[in-house]
């Protein structure tokens, strides 16, 4: 949406900063002192195992959940510091610079597929015809032509995720958050899900993705960071991480993905 | 008394019997969405009145709520008695069915995955959109057959209402069966009713028919 | 499918109907080796009968009949009936009798039910509040009077008095006694159309509110049994006739002093 971090080349402008970040549920930790920056046009891929804070650490950057501490920039500006929260203002402007698709897609089951992808940039002001067009395309784009006019569930799992991704890109987010977009799915439906997510890489779309799956993160990522016991345990390029972790932890966790 | 005539005597009450469950329709539906969001208060002392309020609602027959709310004005405070039954019969009718259906809300609301309000918040809804547009209308759709059922116990209690008299179908049929030493006007009130909640069940039908585009 | 339904639904009605017309002759050879007598009252009709400041029913009728078992020797059981559905009760067998300021209709005799001799003759009066300057039946035209549903006043402003009725603005049915005089108490009827002992004894316990001078519609008293009930009937007139023979029954009525010029047994 800014035409300054449109201009600049991929991988070199910060779209989100996370420093110190600390979230603790009823006083059991589990983000503790996280800290890493997304640059435009990167896809940073977060791993680990269950329970180690992958997923709150996207709902707390798409505040979600409320962090305890740290500090959270996007382009630059404090959505949070210091654990505050910038005036609700404000973080309704930085929500329009995320889009997040959820392990469970969350669509609106009584809207059909054009009316979920269509109603958020009409809410925002955007023209009715215009949000129709990108609708269209969108679809397209994901492989859903002629699926306007369907429901949810009328669609399988693999689609309805593809829907919501189409959903989140019709607000013309500048960074998209997946929280293990393929979790929900049955095993032969994560393919056309994560060839869309690559298509979108292709195109230079600046995402964070939470994922179980090692070889989409090795194949797509600029960045991987492998997350344990609320801590970063290892973060580097999907070469330094899956071919030659450092860490004692990493390679265990690896170790079990390896057939 | 010819059967005809007892019929046409009765059902010049039925208008009133109408009234009384147009009525508490009209004001107790909005009004226990109102009471369900209160319930739902993030404040302790808000949700907890209204809680038991709805209790108490619930609890007590409304048949003391009728006499309370016709009668207890006067016993009170010496105020007088409303001339006109209809008020004090909607009033009570209309703050019972809102408890009723206030509670129907709620299970209702916290049915609704917390998915949605999260995707909604993250693609800019704001809360009274989210409300509005996302769960009010799966809450519709999820809530019709209870809804249905307090609507069909809704026609059978305007009944009730004689015992403030107010002269709907039914207290007419009580005089007619009284002078003529007849059951038959309580065989006729029952035809009425059943033929009411036969319409209803109908329309109510074709609602829930029509909030069938999805599951 | 619905003219089955129609159908099936017209054979309930003809059903229940005719159980509520028929009559159950089967119980008659009751009264000699009778034990217990259950009384079927409106508990709510002082002075005859109500409830009792000790939280027993009492009232004239309650304690003419507590002496008549007394005298037989059987067992007085109370029942209070829905005013509206005595008779329906009185036929299920749920008292053996409606005894409670019962005035005797025509059409309760027509429908074979055994009706005593009346011993109480009633006449029906208008109260108002003290204050509304009503002097007449004839100042409340255009009015709003409350009558109890079920009572011999309701009925007689649907046919005797029905001239009277048509004055008034409207009539309003109260399902109980009490209700009428709240809704005059609370200005919401201008006047209640009451048997007269009702009346008086309201109005005597009450401040504010007077009885237009103006008889309207004599009627009386007497004790309702089930057809066929006519030996059970026999049996309680002759018991109260020796109540009023040894005294006992003018002994009950003076505590009862609104409605003791109205017997006709002690005014032969």
């Amino acid at each position: 949406m800014s035409a300054i971090t449109e201009n600049k080349a991929p991988g070199s402008v910060p779209i989100l900063e996370i420093r110190g970040l600390r979230k603790a549920f009823d006083r059991v930790p589990v983000l503790r002192d996280i800290s890493f920056t997304v640059n435009t046009g990167n896809v940073v891929t977060i791993i680990g195992p269950s329970g180690s804070g992958k997923s709150t650490l996207l709902r707390c950057a798409s505040f979600l959940e409320n962090a305890n501490d740290g500090d959270i920039l996007y382009d630059g500006q404090y959505a949070m510091k210091g654990g505050v929260y910038a005036p609700k203002k404000e973080l309704n402007r930085f929500r329009t610079l995320f889009g997040m698709v959820f392990q469970n897609f969350n669509l609106f089951p009584h809207y059909s597929v054009l009316k979920n992808i269509c109603e958020p940039p009409t809410l925002r002001g955007c023209d009715r015809e215009e949000a129709r067009e990108r609708a269209s395309e969108l679809l397209k784009k994901m492989g859903l032509e002629g699926k306007e006019n369907a429901y949810p569930c009328q669609l399988s799992g693999g689609q309805q995720q593809r829907v919501a991704i189409a959903r989140a890109l019709a607000l013309n987010p500048e960074i998209l958050y997946f929280d293990e977009p393929t979790s929900a799915l049955d095993p032969e439906l994560t393919g056309e899900v994560l060839k869309v997510i690559r298509q979108l890489a292709e195109d230079h779309m600046t995402m964070v993705v939470v994922t179980h799956e090692m070889s989409f993160a090795h194949a797509v990522s600029h960045q991987v960071i492998f997350m344990d016991g609320g801590y970063i345990m290892e973060e580097g390029s999907p070469e330094q991480i899956f071919e030659n972790p450092q860490q004692e932890r990493t390679k265990r966790f690896l170790s079990n993905y390896k057939k | 008394m010819s059967l005809l005539t007892m019929i046409l005597k009765m059902s010049e009450g039925l208008g009133k019997t109408c009234a009384i469950f147009f009525l508490t329709l009209w004001f107790s539906l909005p009004l226990g969405m109102i009471v369900a969001l209160l319930r739902m208060s993030k404040n302790k002392i808000i949700s907890s009145v209204i809680r038991f309020f709805i209790t108490v609602l619930r609890g007590t027959p409304l048949m003391l709520q009728l006499l309370a709310v016709t009668y207890g004005p006067y016993y009170l405070f010496h105020a007088n008695v409303s001339r006109n039954k209809l008020i004090p019969v909607v009033i009570a009718f209309s703050i019972n069915y809102a408890a009723y259906f206030a509670e129907i809300y709620r299970g209702g609301i916290e049915s609704i995955p917390k998915g949605q309000y999260e995707a909604a918040t993250v693609l800019g809804y704001s809360r009274f959109q989210t409300f509005m547009r996302i769960v009010l209308p799966q809450v519709i759709k999820r809530i019709m057959p209870s809804v249905t059922n307090e609507v069909v116990t809704l026609v059978k209690d305007t009944s009730m209402a004689f015992t403030v008299s107010y002269q709907e179908m039914f207290t007419i049929g009580k005089q007619i069966a009284n002078s003529q030493t007849s059951f038959t006007p309580f065989i006729v009130a029952g035809v009425f009713y059943y033929l009411f909640n036969f319409i209803v069940d109908r329309v109510m039908g074709r609602i829930e028919k029509r909030l069938n585009y999805y599951s | 499918m619905k003219k089955v339904f129609a159908l099936l639904i017209a054979a309930v009605l003809l059903l229940s109907l005719a159980a509520c017309g028929a009559s159950s002759p089967k119980n008659d050879p009751a009264v000699a080796g009778r034990t217990g007598f259950i009384m079927g009252i409106d508990p709510e009709y002082p002075p005859f009968s109500y409830l009792g400041d000790d939280g027993n029913y009492t009232g004239f009728d309650v304690e003419i009949c507590q002496a008549v078992c007394d005298y037989l020797g059987w067992n007085m059981t109370i029942f209070g009936v829905n005013w509206d559905e005595k008779l329906v009760q009185l036929d299920s067998l749920e008292c053996d009798c409606v005894w409670s300021g019962m005035t005797i209709l025509d059409s309760m005799k027509d429908a074979g039910y055994v009706i005593s001799k009346p011993y109480y003759d009633n006449t029906q009066v208008l109260v108002v509040k003290e204050d509304s300057g009503f002097a007449s039946s004839a100042d409340l035209a255009g009015k709003l009077v409350a009558v109890q549903l079920g009572t011999s006043g309701e009925i007689l402003l649907q046919n005797d008095l029905a001239d009277l009725a048509a004055t008034f603005g409207d009539v309003i049915t109260c399902d109980s006694f009490l209700k009428c005089f709240t809704e005059l108490a609370g200005n919401s009827v201008d006047a209640v159309f009451v048997d007269l002992p009702v009346a008086a004894s309201y109005a005597a316990e009450h401040e504010g509110f007077k009885i237009i001078d103006e008889q309207l519609g004599a009627e009386q008293y007497g004790i309702a049994f089930r057809s066929g009930d006519q030996a059970l009937c026999d049996a309680v007139e002759k018991a109260i006739a020796a109540l009023v023979e040894n005294g006992k029954y003018a002994e009950i009525a003076a505590k009862y002093p609104d409605i003791v010029n109205n017997l006709l047994f002690l005014n032969d």
